[in-house]
């Protein structure tokens, strides 16, 4: 990962004329987007995927159909409706014109001539939270030996820590702990495969007996683990005490199996970091994914971020003992 | 009979762990929670060295080690906690109870086997 703390996010481009498309992917690049196209006749398969997206820019002119890019809007607000849309138009940069019934299938309209409107939009629905460097940095920090401690040989690669509004979840199997402090209160996940999963076991990469792999609790176990080693590093080093006689809040978190879809009852993007785990030497393992997505739903106050200070008597390395 | 009472409630620490020590020649029972490793370390008086994580379902390891001291009276067991709690105020209740020494995960076997045969021999 670069040194900087950049975070990006991927947005959809559903559009095919290639003048615009050239000022669309110009605009991203300046922007910290990552624009991904797709084909007319695939993106609702696409949008049934995994593609952390954090946004739509779509034509009104879509697939060549005057009315194109209002019908599509439509289908995607069925099956994402955590998508914010954003419409370009060919004449107007706005939405006046559209039958009022549509108008909210769009959280803003712009044309190529207005196409820095977007960076309020951005603002708006993707990047509306800062997050600390240290923070984004270091979560990658303590994930990538945690990882490495578990998987025996691998290389453990991070990509650039992106935002998703989407609400989906990658794999079949994924934790969920809490992040409680004075300054933030949410959840961290960890979502993975469980073939792949399944495969570094029975490839003796793990702690996991081979023989055990087929028993999906012991995948189970490991993903549990990795998260208590990330979690307990990232509450030592950032997560201060919550106030006393503090109210902690609470709302329900809803899972829909049929959707692979969880929501916390918050628009709020999420933080991701993907992981990837492979062997350079080996082409006969196959590489592991994993997704860590931050959602701090119930408390977001970075003006108060702080590491946590440790004493020199402290300073004992992680895995040595401190004798008393 | 066993040497180690390795108390974790994942089962991937509690395969690492006792492989690891059981490959270098130690004794070891295993127990999944606090209430399981009491039950455990009651039932086998061979036992030297409880090698606990912090947090854990049912009864957590720090409250297991105030009860292996109050109620079963055992003050000579040694206590290692292995955990990736690294908080002073946890650390505190722990020497409180006892316990002999503190290791943050990930854990690190070579690191740590000579001491923990030195705390079995002891």
């Amino acid at each position: 990962m670069a040194d900087d703390a950049k975070i990006v996010s991927k947005v959809l481009v559903l559009d095919i004329d290639a003048a615009c498309i050239d000022s669309i992917k110009a605009f991203c690049d300046d922007n910290d987007l990552v624009g991904l196209k797709v084909q007319p006749d695939n993106v609702m398969a696409v949008l049934r995927s995994n593609l952390d997206l954090g946004a739509i820019l779509l034509s009104e002119n879509y697939a060549n159909n005057i009315q194109g890019g209002t019908v599509l809007a439509r289908k995607i607000r069925a099956v994402r409706p955590e998508l914010p849309i954003f419409l370009r138009r060919e004449t107007t940069d706005n939405l006046d014109d559209i039958q009022e019934r549509d108008q909210n299938l769009f959280s803003i309209a712009y044309t190529i001539g207005s196409i820095s409107k977007l960076q309020t939009a951005l603002a708006e629905f993707i990047f509306s939270r800062s997050y600390p460097n240290a923070l984004v940095r270091g979560i990658s920090e303590i994930a990538i030996p945690a990882l490495e401690s578990q998987f025996k040989s691998m290389r453990v690669e991070v990509e650039a820590p992106y935002l998703v509004r989407d609400r989906l979840i990658f794999g079949e199997i994924f934790t969920l702990i809490p992040l409680e402090s004075s300054w933030c209160r949410g959840y961290m996940m960890l979502q993975t495969e469980e073939a792949a999963l399944m495969h570094m076991v029975k490839a003796k990469r793990t702690f996991v007996h081979p023989e055990a792999a087929y028993d999906f609790r012991n995948l189970n176990s490991l993903l549990g683990e990795i998260t208590n080693l990330i979690w307990g590093a990232i509450k030592n080093r950032y997560l201060s005490s919550v106030r006393d006689g503090a109210y902690l809040s609470q709302v329900p978190i809803v899972i829909n199996n049929l959707h692979r879809y969880i929501s916390f009852g918050s628009e709020n993007p999420q933080l991701c970091f993907k992981y990837t785990i492979s062997d350079p030497n080996d082409e006969t393992i196959l590489p592991l994914v994993l997704q860590q997505k931050f959602v701090f739903n119930l408390s977001w106050s970075p003006e108060d971020f702080s590491e946590n200070v440790t004493s020199v008597d402290d300073l004992v390395s992680s895995g040595e003992l401190e004798f008393f | 009979m066993a040497q180690i009472l390795v108390v974790d409630d994942s089962s991937t620490v509690r395969n690492e762990v006792g492989d690891f020590l059981q490959k270098n020649g130690l004794t070891v029972a295993l127990a999944v929670d606090g209430r399981d490793g009491l039950v455990k370390l009651k039932a086998d008086p061979a036992i030297k060295l409880i090698v606990c994580d912090v947090n854990m379902p049912n009864m957590d390891g720090l409250t297991m080690a105030e009860k292996v001291r109050s109620e079963l009276n055992n003050s000579t067991v040694n206590i290692v906690m292995l955990t990736t709690e690294n908080s002073p105020v946890m650390k505190e209740r722990g020497k409180a109870a006892g316990i002999k020494g503190w290791i943050v995960k990930p854990f690190k076997g070579d690191a740590v086997l000579p001491s923990f045969k030195k705390l079995v021999e002891a």
